[in-house]
């Protein structure tokens, strides 16, 4: 920040003092046990990817099972009952995008 | 419940060089040097616009954001606005917010558009805004000042900026500012605000999430169904299943669609037709991403879905045989609002 001056010249801050920063959402110490969802945005290959990825997990973790999503397009936000569902089912999800 | 005062944070600095490396460095502007936004300068534009600070002048609601007048009017300034000019950013960044347009995803979309401006109806003269010679291009105060306050308030206060929220590939000089307003003059059709609903002394902004334009030059004669039939196959060019496309059609050859009657809708409808094309020739030319092996190869598809989703827009210099096409992001629909003028606060 600007050292406080002699002469003052005093300007507005044009951001958003509202605006809430991301938080990553907290990681389970291990996905033993745990049910993982699979939200794809609908790209091509995104489910594909999606589920190799929790093809590795249950490789390496005994998971409780996997819940898949598609939101039906990248260019729209999912609604809000999907999220919910997920929300309310699964300890984990996975949001990714492939082309 | 409004208030008068101004609820944006402060920075303090001894020196005007330092306030505009304060801005630059933390990312604050657009790249170029500002018009430091000090509180007589905002009043004045909200005092313009008859408006209090707080007064809500749009919700986005993907980012739950609540557009503010002051921080419009912070826009405005920095990016050098006269407060004439602000009706017209208050109109474009209040259509923002409406939820067709889609401006959380076209800001961070890879495709890396732009919020451009196009303006229709007696304000834009009133304020000298620039229809005509090099429309698109420097040289205009109100023309290149309103489009930057649009997009430095899309990165300032929404958070669009580069590497950040606007993951854009490559990006497009637009981003910068792009806004023109519509020749009414050398146009034998009402304007596009009239096009709309809106009265003969109404003035409308219409925002779109634009991509680069794409100039066209076509010498080929003066019969519409010739030069358009040009236009229609740099439109190809683009690809299919666009939004929407602005076509900006210079003065010599609105020129000749004046000789030859035609009106906006023809233009739209032989643009439509012409462009589209079955299937298997989008799919020879490698426009379709992901080809299905049951689609039916003669299947029609137009460049856009419907002939109302190309706006003709009458623009540019007399001399020289031109077009400017320019396509929409696809998960984006152009808006359009009314500028609120001394005209319409009297009614």
């Amino acid at each position: 920040m600007p050292t406080q001056p002699q002469q003052s010249l005093v300007f507005l801050d044009p951001r958003d003092e509202n605006a809430k920063p991301a938080a990553l959402a907290s990681r389970p110490a291990s996905l033993d046990g745990k049910v993982i969802g699979l939200f794809s945005n609908n790209k091509p290959h995104s489910e594909t990817m999606l589920r190799m990825i929790a093809d590795l997990i249950g490789e390496r973790y005994a998971i409780k099972g996997v819940l898949e999503h598609n939101k039906g397009g990248h260019q729209w936000p999912a609604n809000k009952e999907a999220l919910q569902e997920m929300a309310g089912k699964c300890d984990v999800a996975i949001h990714a995008t492939a082309e | 419940m409004t208030s008068s005062k101004l609820l944006s944070g402060t920075f303090q600095f001894s020196q005007w060089e330092e306030a505009q490396e304060y801005y630059l460095e933390n990312g604050l502007t657009d790249g170029l040097p500002i018009v430091p936004p000090s509180e007589e300068r905002v009043r004045a534009m909200l005092q313009y616009a008859g408006l209090a600070p707080n007064a809500v002048i749009g919700t986005e609601t993907i980012r739950q954001k609540r557009f503010t007048a002051e921080k419009a009017a912070i826009a405005a300034v920095m990016a050098g606005c006269k407060p004439e000019y602000f009706p017209v950013v208050l109109a474009a960044v209040a259509a923002a917010c409406e939820r067709p347009f889609n401006l959380h995803a076209s800001s961070t979309s890879t495709n890396g558009v732009t919020v451009l401006a196009l303006v229709s109806g007696p304000y834009a003269a009133q304020i000298g805004m620039n229809c005509g010679v090099s429309l698109m291009g420097a040289g205009n105060r109100a023309n290149a000042t309103i489009g930057r306050a649009i997009n430095l308030f899309k990165a300032g206060f929404y958070g669009s900026i580069p590497r950040d929220m606007d993951n854009s590939t490559l990006g497009h000089p637009g981003k910068f500012t792009f806004c023109f307003a519509e020749d009414l003059e050398h146009a034998p059709w009402p304007s596009l605000a009239q096009s709309k609903g809106f009265g003969p002394q109404d003035s409308t902004v219409t925002i779109y999430a634009a991509n680069a334009p794409l100039q066209v030059s076509i010498y080929t004669g003066k019969a519409p169904e010739d030069f358009l039939t040009a236009v229609s196959h740099a439109m190809l060019g683009l690809g299919h299943s666009l939004s929407e496309v602005l076509v900006v059609v210079g003065g010599e050859l609105m020129g000749y669609l004046t000789e030859a009657r035609w009106s906006r809708q023809q233009v739209q409808d032989f643009l439509y037709q012409k462009t589209r094309r079955p299937l298997r020739e989008w799919v020879e030319w490698h426009r379709v991403d992901h080809p299905q092996p049951g689609d039916n190869p003669d299947r029609l598809l137009g460049c856009v879905a419907e002939p109302g989703r190309i706006t003709v827009a009458p623009g540019g210099g007399m001399a020289g045989a031109f077009v400017s096409i320019i396509p929409s992001w696809g998960g984006s629909r152009s808006i359009t609002r009314q500028i609120q003028t001394s005209h319409t606060a009297r009614r």
